[in-house]
């Protein structure tokens, strides 16, 4: 098939792109942009002309180049594996990544920004970095373009590296994702030394191995080959595997405990946070759990960890946005709530439910971000929602897309946000009915729906609503078309992306109009949806209740009107008063992020620094010290057999003499010779 | 078409050809500097027999059955073969290098072939079989060797150390010969094999001893072990440093296969009430200790290196102080490997010294300061000898050291192991010091006089070096060779 023979063109257009703006980019018009758009906007189109080949029935798993063949034992190599998954996220990441350079010149090119090549240039890599690791066809490679993109990362959020706050976000969001990519490291390792191969697709895949060891023990037919380690059975050490790659997962999904990067992250340019913080780099963590869900679906246990963290995640995230003041921040803990819900769909076996709330989710947190960055350009860029206030009249079409965004984030009947939010919970509970662990990651997920409507519309109703609270407010900076444009694209996807998959409806009505679970179902048979349902079945042992989804759709829904009807009460009109008071002490905790970063600076200073220290103290005082005292007691002793030398070549002659006689002695005794 | 046996010898045979042809143009042309033809002759002589004495191992002349010439007071083995290379290879390095040292000098034709003696001397030292042999070849090489480190003949420092060497040199060959008399008196005989008979019967244990250690002591003075080292350190400091490093690396490795050989061979591992092996571990302690802590409060280079020589002779020590332990070819060879290496890296090592002395760069390590920036090559090289003698893995000298340790381990002597990585680690110390002086420091205004890169020195030394390096790779083409030889010897 010919179209996929452009499929790596889709990572290089933005690797070029990166190159340019690097090298000419002081020399172009706007910094190196338009080669970003070009560039970005290729791969958009390549990767729509993918996903309808996809959608033809044709599916590409090739190895492209080997760095490494050691033929049975191991072999490291590049390659594309273009499927209904990876096509639907290329879709979704070039198109984040084209919208997002169209509307950088309009953040920064208009606001006269300096460093704009380099800009541009981490952008374009991030973009190539984001895409290869879609594309990627083993775990290797998905590796390597993860630590890429946290590169890319580190490069983006401290892009202002002049300021004192950018650089150390950039620092943390570095260290907290690798500190999860050193659990993930060792998955790979651990892979290829259990199964010898790390492909995700195809008869000699990990996965495929996975499961038929599985198979042959729990049958007693002799399994596939497979080494395990530390004497565990294949299934307990494979679970091992799995948490070991879900530690690289957390870090970049930035699920609790290592989520306190992403807030943090938000001190970069507006566009990178929607670009990297909403649509494509966090999500990686998730698009790896689904990329090898094959494997994930095997293990239970795995399954359950994976759930609960994302449904506690969920809660867990959107309390803290409760009572945010900055209108990024808000947005920072709702993608890491939103995050949490993915992996809950993902722990209860919803495969489809999480794909399509990352990808609903990917269009309206970006939408939101965008907007949230319109708002930034006119308040001069202050960020605090209190100095907001009335950006409704003075800039509607922000306010109108905006608002689709929050509606789809709080998930109102019938935007984006609703379908996939209600499809997460809905596969959670019939999951969760037979299965108490489900259900409690379920009860917290549907508890966050309220906390989730609260937020959404208290950031709306402050920023937008009310009578202007500052002198900025109340004569904002207006904004061109390339901030609008990506923003009505992105309206419109919120609004309408959940149509793509409205699984209630089918249910009830019987029409087809599940496509994305038809989407799924797909033509490669490794990574299609039975395959995975047959596991979730099979393996997982999960069983799925017999259940409407009419009534859990309309409580959920209640919940987040409920959630989003208070906040509109206590905080509209023309002079809105902070609440968060009445919290009581419970706001302070919540102000503080539960003292999640304390804890972990406690960890790092307290335990780790002072443990360092005193293997330091170690090294220094005893291993250094018997070192340095053989030095010292060598060069006093050496100086002492200097002296013996002296010169005279008469007590040479004596001492020769004398050692003779010394020597004869010594032997004459041992010897018995007198 | 069998050769005449005889001609096993060949190696000796053409190094006295080389000092013969060395004496002619002497005699023909008296006043002449011509130092090319001199060097030339010297070298080639050398050269000729590096050729003949590795050919003798490649084809296996007299590896498998020792040949024994002259009524068995030579023989031509593997062991013999072995020595005559590392011999050889540093005297030609000598020559070579000499023909700059020497640049404008009278007097050269007797430097060169004084040196071809002393070869041959060694040479022969490696063939003795009888103590007869031992003890005229040993002097053989002994005399020109007292003549050449005085042979800077205005410089009060080098006729100093002549006279000291010579004067421990005579009590050394006295305690020798005395010795070797005693022995005979018990043994009844001087062929190294009618000694083995002699003393395995004996009963005359206390006269036998007291004969074994002073033979022992006469050895020890030529591989310059403590208390027979005094000398080392001013002669190799007082001579011109090319004479330093025939001394300190052909000379002492000449020293230990007489000794490996004699002791080996004629007082036997059996040898009831005389432990001569404990003779050989507290001198191995003893030398290894000193040498290693003297060398690290020295201020100049050369005599650093000086004491190192003599530290590195208390390693090779442990190839005989750890016999007995049932891995007595592995011990040995791995001692022999060591001498090997060690003849290129302290030859190269002092080489280097020579191409200071020739810059007048000056003798302490602050001397050295900067020397990388305006002689790179040659530093390189010397870093090689440098980490080498140390034993970290950029020359052969990481090898034969870690063989020699692992074959003490086997044999059960551990602590003397102990005691050489211990060593080992002070002597990290002052090696590294001259890496540092010459890569890290800032240079001197002394460097001002490296104008000119002197041909012969820089060959010499940059050959030292290659071999050194070659010889980390290449341990295992020659370790084989080296326990075969070994092995002969029980």
């Amino acid at each position: 098939m010919a179209a996929f023979d452009y499929a790596p063109a889709i990572a290089v257009l933005p690797l070029a792109s990166f190159v340019i703006a690097l090298v000419a980019g002081r020399y172009m018009p706007k910094g190196g942009a338009f080669a970003g758009i070009l560039a970005t906007g290729g791969s958009l189109v390549l990767s729509a002309w993918m996903a309808f080949a996809v959608a033809g029935g044709d599916t590409y798993n090739e190895s492209l180049y080997t760095f490494v063949d050691a033929g049975e034992e191991l072999s490291l190599h590049l390659g594309v594996l273009i499927d209904p998954l990876s096509a639907m996220m290329l879709v979704i990441v070039s198109l984040v990544a084209f919208l997002v350079h169209v509307f950088s010149l309009g953040y920064m090119n208009d606001e006269g920004e300096t460093g704009l090549p380099r800009y541009y240039a981490g952008l374009g890599l991030f973009s190539a970095s984001m895409l290869g690791f879609v594309l990627a066809d083993n775990l290797f490679m998905a590796f390597m373009f993860f630590e890429m993109v946290g590169l890319c990362s580190w490069l983006l959020i401290g892009f202002w590296f002049r300021d004192a706050a950018p650089p150390s976000a950039a620092k943390k969001a570095f260290l907290v994702t690798r500190f999860g990519d050193y659990f993930f490291l060792v998955g790979v390792v651990a892979v290829f030394a259990t199964f010898g191969t790390a492909a995700f697709a195809g008869a000699e895949s990990f996965p495929t191995i996975a499961e038929e060891a599985l198979a042959g023990g729990s049958e007693g037919a002799g399994g596939a080959a497979v080494t395990t380690f530390f004497g565990l059975d294949p299934g307990a050490w494979f679970a091992v595997i799995a948490l070991l790659i879900l530690g690289g997962v957390i870090g970049k999904s930035a699920q609790f405990p290592l989520h306190t990067w992403l807030p943090d992250a938000m001190e970069g340019p507006t566009p990178v946070s929607a670009l990297i913080h909403a649509a494509t780099m966090v999500a990686a963590g998730v698009y790896l759990v689904a990329r090898i869900y094959g494997f994930y679906a095997l293990l239970p246990t795995v399954l359950a960890v994976v759930a609960f963290v994302g449904g506690f995640t969920a809660l867990f995230a959107a309390t803290m946005a409760l009572v945010k003041n900055e209108i990024k921040q808000v947005l920072a803990y709702s993608t890491i709530s939103q995050y949490g819900y993915m992996m809950l769909a993902l722990g209860a076996g919803g495969y489809v439910a999480a794909t399509f709330h990352l990808m609903t989710h990917a269009f309206f947190k970006a939408l939101l971000f965008l907007g949230a960055g319109a708002v930034i350009i006119a308040m001069h860029h202050g960020e605090d929602m209190w100095e907001m206030g009335g950006l409704r009249k003075k800039m509607p079409v922000t306010y109108w897309t905006f608002l689709a965004g929050s509606l789809a984030l709080a998930g109102i009947f019938p935007f984006a946000g609703f379908w996939s939010k209600d499809e997460v919970l809905y596969e959670a509970l019939v999951h969760g009915l037979n299965d108490p662990l489900l259900l409690g990651a379920y009860a917290m997920g549907l508890a966050a729906v309220f906390v989730t409507g609260f937020y959404t519309f208290r950031m709306v109703v402050l920023t937008f609503h009310g009578k202007p609270r500052s002198d900025v407010a109340r004569d904002p900076h207006g904004v061109g078309w390339n901030v609008k444009f990506p923003l009505v694209v992105l309206g419109a996807l919120a609004v309408v992306a959940g149509f793509l998959n409205m699984a209630p409806v089918a249910e009830l009505t019987g029409l087809h109009v599940d496509y994305l679970h038809q989407w799924f179902v797909g033509p490669l048979e490794a990574t299609s949806l039975e395959t995975y349902e047959g596991l979730i079945e099979e393996r997982a042992g999960y069983e799925a209740a017999e259940l409407s989804p009419l009534l859990p759709a309309a409580v959920s829904l209640a919940l987040a009107l409920a959630g989003a009807g208070l906040a509109v009460v206590l905080y509209r009109g023309a002079e809105p008063t902070e609440h968060t008071d009445r919290l009581g002490s419970a706001k302070r905790v919540l102000a503080s992020n539960y003292y999640q970063d304390e804890y972990q600076v406690w960890l790092a200073e307290g335990l780790t620094a002072r443990v360092a220290r005193a293997a330091d103290t170690f090294d220094q005082g005893i291993i250094d010290g018997v070192v340095n005292g053989t030095g010292s007691v060598s060069l006093l002793s050496g100086s002492r057999v200097r002296r013996i030398q002296t010169g005279v070549v008469s007590n040479y002659a004596a001492l020769l003499t004398l050692g003779l006689v010394a020597l004869l002695v010594v032997l004459g005794v041992t010897g018995g010779w007198f | 078409m069998a050769l005449p046996e005889w001609l096993a010898l060949a190696p000796t045979i053409v190094l006295g050809a080389a000092a013969f042809a060395l004496f002619a143009i002497d005699a023909a042309d008296p006043r002449a500097e011509n130092g090319a033809l001199l060097a030339g002759t010297a070298t080639l002589g050398a050269l000729a027999a590096l050729a003949f004495a590795g050919w003798a191992l490649i084809a296996g002349t007299g590896t498998e059955e020792p040949i024994t010439l002259f009524a068995g007071q030579l023989v031509v083995d593997g062991l013999s073969s072995f020595f005559t290379v590392i011999v050889a290879s540093v005297a030609a390095l000598v020559t070579v290098s000499s023909y700059d040292y020497l640049r404008g000098r009278g007097d050269q034709a007797e430097f060169y072939s004084l040196v071809m003696l002393a070869t041959i001397g060694m040479s022969l030292m490696a063939a003795a079989n009888s103590l007869v042999t031992v003890f005229l070849a040993l002097e053989l090489s002994s005399l020109p060797s007292y003549a050449l480190v005085a042979s800077l003949k205005r410089n009060r420092g080098s006729v100093e150390a002549g006279l000291k060497y010579f004067l421990i040199g005579a009590l050394s060959s006295a305690i020798l010969v005395y010795g070797i008399s005693l022995v005979y008196g018990v043994a009844g005989g001087l062929r190294l094999d009618a000694v083995a008979e002699g003393v395995a019967t004996t009963d005359l244990t206390g006269v036998l001893g007291v004969g074994v250690l002073m033979v022992l002591g006469g050895f020890a003075f030529k591989t310059a072990s403590v208390p027979f080292h005094f000398w080392a350190p001013e002669a190799y400091e007082g001579a011109p440093a090319p004479i330093s490093a025939l001394l300190s690396s052909a000379s002492k490795a000449a020293g230990f296969v007489v000794t490996f050989r004699v002791f080996t061979t004629a007082f036997g591992l059996d040898l009831a009430g005389v432990d001569w092996v404990l003779a050989f571990q507290i001198l191995a302690v003893a030398t290894m200790t000193l040498g290693n802590l003297a060398a690290a409060t020295q201020e100049t280079v050369k005599r650093m290196l000086a004491y190192s020589s003599v530290g590195q002779a208390g390693y090779v020590l442990i190839g005989l102080a750890a016999l007995g332990g049932g891995q007595n070819a592995g011990v040995l060879g791995a001692s022999m490997l060591h001498l090997l290496v060690y003849g290129f890296m302290n030859t190269g090592a002092f080489l280097f010294v020579a191409l200071a002395e020739h810059w007048e760069v000056g003798r302490t390590f602050e001397d050295y300061n900067g020397l990388g920036t305006r002689a790179p090559v040659a530093c390189v090289a010397m870093t090689v000898f440098m980490f080498s003698l140390a034993g970290i893995p950029l020359g052969g000298g990481f090898f034969s050291k870690l063989f020699l340790f692992a074959e003490a381990v086997g044999a059960g002597f551990w602590w003397l192991a102990a005691v050489g990585v211990l060593n080992s680690v002070i002597s990290v110390y002052f090696y590294l010091r001259v890496v540092r002086a010459m890569w890290i420091e800032e240079p001197g205004e002394n460097l001002g006089r490296i104008g000119e890169y002197p041909v012969g020195i820089y060959t010499a030394v940059i050959a030292a070096a290659v071999v050194t390096v070659a010889l980390l790779p290449g341990m295992f083409l020659v370790d084989g060779v080296a326990s075969d030889a070994a092995a002969h010897l029980f």
